[in-house]
């Protein structure tokens, strides 16, 4: 089976293990083994915001380094903030040659060390960005094909209503990820077609919801869900996938303190797109981790059971 | 003898003397042989700096004179005339570059001074066997094509025309009277679009001196300044214009739906038709697109309903040949289309509509007649969103500048909104209120101070629907909050581009333009209405936004300068083109397959291939391709260019 690169990060590790599984299951079933790094350390997370541009793009650069020297060109990652930390620190390494030069300098110095990352004995080569940094949702659209996602379907999720949250960093800054339209993206939407669901449109799909607000000032993350929320509610979702590990512990876990500020809120079930991806190609409900949500994603369960006649469990 | 050589080398006010040791120069190219006299001033252009020139070259017996200084694209005309003056064959005199090729792109001072040294010394060489030219004249074709039948295009046919010229009004629709004929009412005085663009639209129908060619467009231009020959197709429009009377029986009659696009999609006519009831000519056509017989092969009502037998489905295109003197472009704009701002909308929410549909919804000739009511349900809306900049100064994610006239027609629909709803509420977005024109400003101030308009200063994110309501996401950058409006109609002032039409015709035309598809000025400031191809000038929006007056005044100075090339009796062309050493042409004729202005021809008798020099521009591609060495540029031979080559290397 064809293996691909793939940086699982800290979250999916953790915390949101469940979601990982997921995504190896479904790739699988589609001819792909994600094939996770020997080692790998933190992305970095935020820092390729800030403008310095040596310590903010290290982290990213010793991984992407090591898939470069293993000899394979295309890293897959399954989490949004990871996917914008690699690629942006990518484009740095690419396009500015002054961060290129002092990342490898650094780098270079580094090297006693770099068994830390993976064995490494060849000469030193610098780094110029030659891997690709790929979304799996992107690897599923430009590589898989949604054709051969629809083929492979052992449930169809037809007569569900699902809404896209594309959150901020999945889309932006659009120059260094040119992944799809920032204001008007349909990935989220033509993935959801192909698993032969209703796309839900409502206006507030690209929105924020909060980010690390939820630590700082939960109140305004609370306000921000409530408004994605209800508003796919009203426009018909009978749930919301999406692609990013904080937006999913914000939207679902959040919808605890969402209920006790806005009573006549109506919880919405918030599934990640790797396990909706794993679910209609028919892998069993007990590998999803279901149970770690926080809003009941049974009501939706049971209708796929109803509508496609097997069962799954 | 060697030729006595004064160099002239200009300060040009401290935009060359800041980076370049001018005296410096002066003295190092004193040294050259043959140089007799050298001088620097501060501004060699200014009327002491030129009689500064013809002095010398009096006094000092000059044989050749050369003019360090700006690019020979702005003042070789000027110098030449001045050593004309003085008794020199203008083209002893040459321009040295060390402006644009050297001060202005150069920091340091030590380099720029010799490389202005080497610059001045390779034009010394080039001057040493530099040969006195006359120059070429040639005729002129006394008549004017205007391309596009806007306000632009109607008024310079118009301005020519009355000087007693011949002038050909091309215009792609059907109807000359472009984007003013859609407007309602016009800023800062509020008369009425139509009242003061139609009688000027039937004028131009009528002037015995103006062929108007509508439903026609350009194919193809060549020739040169006065002598283009350029071919015209007349689209066919299934009707036979000189039979129909424009009873417009057939266009009643006609069971197809199709979109208005002067209504802006606001209206549907059928497939035969005119744009509007007030055009001119008042000829239908056929679409052929939507016609219901050209689809099935069925129907042919039309023709059935036609007494006079105008319609004509074998109608087919006809291409027109004409010998024009000059041409003036007046292509116009579009505006940015409402599917590419996908945060407000991407054209999918029905009441999020562009400046000129609601245009049409004030205009009593429109849609609606005049009252305001929105696309989706046909409700006067109580709550309008006016927003400015959509797609305009967003150097990220649309165009860089400013549209120009979006400020005071939105001002102009506010307030016509505010005279026709006058409960409804109206609210403008806006970056800045630009009303720099004459009566603008006051325009502006009454209409923020005394009609109740809400001005918000700041950006819109985000337009989406939400039921019946159109929600507007804006921030007021003044009160500093974030506002959200819930509308019952958004109206987009989306940026003004260049018509689609005029990317394609500039390819046939090989005339410039600017980064955004604009058509380019000649010099911004002082050859605003002339393009650098000589016989091309510009007029209206094509060339950059503009209003009506602006349009309208550029137009008839456009009309001028044509006016002012028809006065005289021909035309001098520069003579420092190709020739041909007939002795040495092999008449192999790969200079033919090179030459992109057909210059090259092949005479059959002496077997050798000659230059059309009404046709030469001096490109000097075939003096390149000339294996034999036949080919020569006048005053830029092989052995001059070896000679300057060597110069501006440093050698001697």
């Amino acid at each position: 089976m064809a293996k691909v690169a793939y940086y699982p990060g800290c979250a999916l590790k953790e915390r949101s293990s469940h979601l990982d599984r997921s995504a190896r299951d479904a790739t699988k079933i589609l001819g792909f083994e994600l094939d996770e790094l020997d080692s790998w350390t933190c992305c970095g997370a935020v820092p390729p915001v800030s403008k310095e541009r040596v310590m903010n793009l290290i982290a990213s650069s010793r991984v992407l380094k090591s898939v470069r020297d293993s000899g394979r060109e295309t890293l897959i990652t399954i989490c949004d903030f990871c996917y914008n930390t690699l690629k942006r620190t990518n484009f740095s390494i690419r396009n500015d040659e002054i961060a290129r030069k002092r990342v490898n300098a650094f780098l270079i110095d580094d090297t006693p060390e770099r068994e830390y990352i993976e064995k490494d004995t060849s000469s030193w080569q610098d780094y110029t960005g030659e891997v690709n940094v790929v979304h799996l949702m992107e690897y599923l659209r430009d590589i898989v094909g949604y054709e051969k996602i629809t083929e492979n379907l052992k449930r169809s999720l037809k007569g569900l209503n699902i809404a896209a949250y594309y959150g901020c960093v999945m889309l932006r800054p659009y120059d260094e990820i040119q992944l799809d339209d920032p204001e008007n993206p349909s990935i989220i939407e033509d993935f959801i077609r192909a698993l032969e669901a209703e796309p839900v449109k409502y206006p507030y799909r690209t929105e924020c919801c909060g980010s690390y607000l939820s630590v700082s000032s939960p109140d305004a993350s609370t306000r921000l869900c409530y408004r994605i929320l209800n508003s796919a509610r009203e426009n018909g979702a009978d749930a919301l996938v999406i692609s990013c590990p904080l937006c999913f512990y914000n939207l679902d876990s959040r919808q605890k303190a969402i209920i006790e500020a806005y009573p006549d809120f109506k919880p919405v079930p918030i599934l990640y797109f790797t396990q909706l991806l794993s679910v209609a190609l028919g892998v069993e409900y007990g590998r999803q981790g279901f149970e770690k949500h926080y809003v009941d994603v049974t009501p939706i369960l049971d209708r796929i059971n109803s509508s496609s006649g097997n069962g799954g469990e | 003898m060697m030729k006595r050589i004064g160099v002239f080398v200009c300060h040009c006010g401290i935009n060359i003397a800041e980076t370049v040791d001018v005296k410096r120069v002066a003295e190092e190219i004193q040294k050259l042989p043959g140089v007799v006299y050298t001088q620097d001033y501060i501004y060699m252009c200014s009327d002491p700096g030129q009689s500064l020139v013809r002095e010398k070259i009096k006094e000092e017996k000059l044989d050749a004179v050369i003019i360090a200084a700006c690019s020979p694209n702005l003042h070789e005309s000027t110098f030449r005339k001045a050593a004309e003056e003085a008794g020199l064959n203008p083209w002893q005199c040459e321009i040295a570059n060390i402006r644009e090729q050297c001060s202005w792109i150069h920091k340091n001072r030590e380099k720029a001074t010799s490389k202005a040294i080497k610059i001045v010394g390779t034009i010394v060489e080039k001057s040493r066997l530099n040969e006195s030219l006359e120059p070429i004249t040639v005729s002129i074709k006394k008549k004017a094509l205007v391309i596009g039948g806007g306000i632009a295009g109607i008024q310079a046919a118009l301005d020519i025309a009355d000087s007693g010229y011949k002038v050909i009004l091309v215009e792609k629709d059907s109807s000359i009277g472009g984007h003013m004929a859609q407007l309602s009412e016009t800023f800062p005085t509020l008369d009425c679009s139509q009242c003061i663009l139609t009688p000027k639209m039937v004028a131009a129908g009528k002037h015995p001196n103006i062929e108007l060619m509508t439903y026609s467009e350009i194919e193809d231009v060549s020739g040169y300044v006065g002598n283009f020959n350029v071919k015209i197709r007349r689209k066919a429009s299934f009707v036979d214009w000189s039979k129909c009377t424009g009873c417009g029986l057939c266009m009643e009659k006609c069971p197809a739906k199709v979109p208005s696009k002067f209504d802006r999609g606001l209206s549907t006519h059928g497939a035969v038709y005119v744009p509007f009831p007030q055009a001119v000519p008042n000829k239908p056509v056929i679409d052929k697109e939507n016609c219901i017989y050209f689809k099935t092969g069925k129907c042919r009502l039309c023709e059935k309903v036609c007494e006079i037998n105008a319609i004509d489905f074998e109608q087919e295109d006809q291409l027109i040949e004409e010998e024009i003197g000059a041409i003036i472009l007046a292509t116009g704009y579009e505006t940015l289309p409402l599917t590419r701002l996908a945060g407000y909308g991407s054209g999918e929410v029905p009441d999020v509509i562009d400046g000129l549909a609601f245009e049409r919804l004030l205009s009593a000739s429109g849609p609606t007649t005049g009252e305001v009511k929105r696309p989706s349900d046909g409700k006067v809306p109580k709550e309008i969103v006016f927003v400015q900049c959509a797609g305009s100064r967003d150097p990220e994610r649309y165009m860089p500048y400013c549209s120009k006239i979006c400020c005071m027609y939105t001002t102009k629909h506010a307030l016509l909104y505010k005279h026709r709803v006058h409960d409804g509420q109206p609210y403008i977005f806006y970056i800045d209120i630009r009303t720099a024109g004459k009566g603008y400003e006051e325009f502006y101030v009454n209409a923020e101070e005394d009609e109740g308009i809400i001005y918000l200063r700041g950006k819109v994110a985000r337009i989406f629907r939400d039921g019946d309501k159109t929600v507007v996401w804006g921030t007021d950058t003044l009160s500093g909050r974030n506002i959200e409006i819930a509308a019952d109609l958004v109206v987009l002032a989306t940026a003004v581009v260049p018509n689609e039409s005029t990317a394609e015709l500039v390819k046939k035309l090989r005339i410039q333009t600017g980064p955004n598809g604009f058509l380019s000025e000649a010099h911004p400031k002082l050859r605003p209405v002339e393009s650098i191809n000589s016989g091309f000038f510009l007029a209206g929006a094509a060339q950059g936004p503009k209003d009506i007056p602006e349009t309208v005044a550029q137009a008839s100075a456009a009309a001028c300068k044509v006016i002012s090339m028809f006065s005289r009796d021909h035309l001098e062309q520069d003579p420092a083109i190709a020739w041909v050493d007939e002795d040495l042409c092999s008449g192999c004729r790969i200079c033919i397959s090179v030459c992109p202005y057909d210059a090259r021809e092949y005479d059959e008798e002496k077997e050798i291939v000659t230059v059309n020099e009404a046709l030469c521009v001096g490109c000097g591609s075939c003096v390149a391709a000339c294996s034999c060495g036949a080919t020569q540029q006048r005053n830029l031979t092989d052995s001059q260019i070896k000679s300057m080559l060597t110069a501006s290397l440093g050698g001697k």
